[in-house]
């Protein structure tokens, strides 16, 4: 191995040779997209015995796949006077008549871009627990695959005004930068979690905290900081055109209606997630007003028993009864009235994340609920829309005309786990690649998941996006 | 190819195909250096390049000395570890 390099590449280093290498890196080394990979599995095998394992090698200057144990490629480097060949398990180039791998800079050079290139595609990246910091790593990976946010931040559109090194939206940028790097290892996010810190003081420390509170903490000084991109502040400080707004906010509308002279008084808040309550906490769940014929549209049955997502829904939007101890000032009647109350959506938003309730923390009880809550992969927000709840209302069932409207269609991206006890627990995350490609993030560790593993778990925090962007 | 060889191949097919098999060896290549292997292997390397010499060593040399080494000190749980994620992989794509 002399460290001036090996003589015999200068052969091998004519007319376009540096285009041919980079083939067979990124063909037969490290295949970096689903089709390389394919062609890598069914060609990659010995041209003489078949195996696949054995320190396969390819010659460098013909299409010949040859295992190193049992010396096949050393057989055809003799025979053929082909002197070189890569390792397709390391990418090292080996020069039989020096009889060792050789470290040429031009072709060490390209084996790193090629290496770095076939990660880029991915996106995918694991990251370092630095202490019960699980709950902050589950949203991470949530936020980087979130479709429009990951443009926004690759783009680089953030123009930080803020003096200080204090930025979340800069370190954001950061860390989406960092996520399609090319790099493979796990990530180190303690700038991340030191402005967590120093921006939302309720989480600081190392106790394991509510990944739910994280999101929203997270989103709220986000938001905060992007403002300050703005030239013109919008009237409404609670909606202001940030990409934290386009991305997230949706309207809940609340209509409140007096039971004796049936007057409406309605208003619109802003929200970025919908907490569901489930069966079995102490809010009674069961049983439901009667609603309307809803259950034929997102194409489920209740034979099963289970609890479903559209479940919960119906439940969040449902009239509910105040209750004589709650009764409110009327403006049509000048008098406190009994009345019933009741949320619909005024608005969706791109990116809509439902918060399933499992941890409850009333006075007595400390304790998880771990009720088992189907939610499907794509889903239909029309029957909780508050149009759809106004036709009902006048008497037209638009069914059929609304399921035709793509604009209330959602599709499932990202799903944060906790796994354990309210005392000590896990979370984890699976998110979406391409259209039904599945990944498991569980801090450092990333791995293949189906369908069903994703359909089949807890499910704690749900992440859905509105169809129309579905490009990839 | 009996019977054992193509079941081989296939399975080798499918981890490579789904790009498992690259996600997998990220996995093992933090776990042994989590557990200090690789920090042994570079002692061992160490070792055998005192002994051959700087100048004449080749990567041959290393591979032939280090490996039955290198197996034998694989920690039994992350043996464990990436066989029952070997398995999961296989049950999902059992076909």
């Amino acid at each position: 191995m002399s460290p001036a390099g090996c003589p015999h590449v200068n052969s091998f280093k004519v007319d376009n040779w540096k285009q041919n290498l980079r083939l067979i890196y990124q063909c037969f080394v490290w295949s970096g997209s689903a089709e390389t990979r394919k062609r890598k599995a069914k060609s990659c095998i010995c041209h003489m015995c078949g195996a696949h394992l054995n320190r396969l090698h390819s010659c460098l200057y013909c299409v010949f796949f040859a295992c190193f144990s049992k010396k096949h490629i050393h057989e055809h480097a003799k025979s053929k006077r082909h002197n070189l060949a890569i390792d397709l398990l390391y990418g090292g180039i080996y020069c039989f008549m020096c009889q060792d791998y050789i470290y040429d800079k031009e072709m060490e050079q390209i084996a790193k871009e090629e290496q770095r290139k076939a990660w880029k595609m991915q996106g995918l990246r694991g990251l370092i627990n630095l202490g019960n910091t699980c709950f902050m790593n589950c949203i991470v990976q949530a936020l980087t695959h979130t479709p429009l946010l990951r443009d926004f931040f690759l783009s680089d559109r953030h123009k930080c005004e803020m003096q200080s090194n204090s930025c979340l939206v800069c370190e954001m940028s950061q860390l989406f930068q960092e996520f399609y790097s090319g790099h493979r290892s796990p990530h180190i996010p303690f700038r991340l979690l030191h402005l967590v810190w120093t921006h939302a003081r309720h989480l600081a420390g190392y106790e394991q905290q509510d990944a739910h509170e994280f999101l929203i903490a997270a989103l709220d000084v986000l938001h905060r900081h992007c403002k300050d991109d703005n030239g013109k502040k919008a009237n409404n400080p609670n909606h202001c055109n940030c990409i934290i707004d386009q991305i997230f906010t949706g309207g809940l509308q609340s209509d409140v209606t007096c039971q004796v002279c049936h007057g409406v008084s309605t208003t619109i808040d802003p929200f970025w997630d919908i907490s569901l309550d489930l069966p079995g906490s102490s809010t009674p769940f069961w049983p439901l007003s009667p609603g309307g014929d809803l259950t034929a549209l997102n194409g489920e049955s209740h034979a099963t028993g289970a609890t479903t997502l559209m479940d919960c829904l119906r439940r969040f939007t449902r009239p509910e009864h105040l209750g004589s101890s709650a009764k409110i000032k009327c403006s049509g009647c000048h008098s406190y009235q009994e009345s019933t109350k009741q949320l619909t959506m005024k608005k969706l938003p791109i990116v809509a994340c439902f918060h399933l309730k499992r941890f409850e923390h009333s006075a007595k009880l400390r304790r998880k609920i771990t009720t088992y809550v189907s939610f499907p992969l794509e889903l239909d927000m029309t029957p909780f829309m508050a149009s759809s709840k106004e036709s009902r209302m006048n008497g037209q069932y638009q069914q059929t005309v609304e399921a035709f409207n793509n604009d209330n269609k959602y599709s499932l991206f990202a799903v944060v786990n906790h796994q354990g006890t309210l005392e000590s627990g896990h979370y984890t995350t699976f998110i979406r690649q391409h259209k039904d490609q599945w990944f498991k993030c569980d801090d450092a560790i990333i791995t293949k998941a189906s369908i069903k593993d994703v359909l089949d778990s807890e499910g704690y925090l749900l992440f859905y996006h509105k169809q129309f962007l579905e490009y990839e | 190819m009996n019977k054992e060889a193509r079941l081989k191949a296939s399975i080798n097919q499918k981890l490579t195909e789904t790009g498992e098999r690259d996600r997998l060896k990220e996995l093992l290549r933090a776990k042994l250096t989590e557990c200090g292997w690789k920090d042994q292997m570079k002692a061992q390397c160490k070792d055998v390049i005192k002994q051959k010499g700087l100048e004449h060593v080749t990567v041959e040399d290393l591979v032939v000395e280090v490996t039955p080494k290198g197996r034998a000190l694989v920690p039994d749980s992350v043996k464990k570890e990436l066989l029952q994620r070997i398995r999961a992989f296989l049950t999902q794509h059992a076909s």
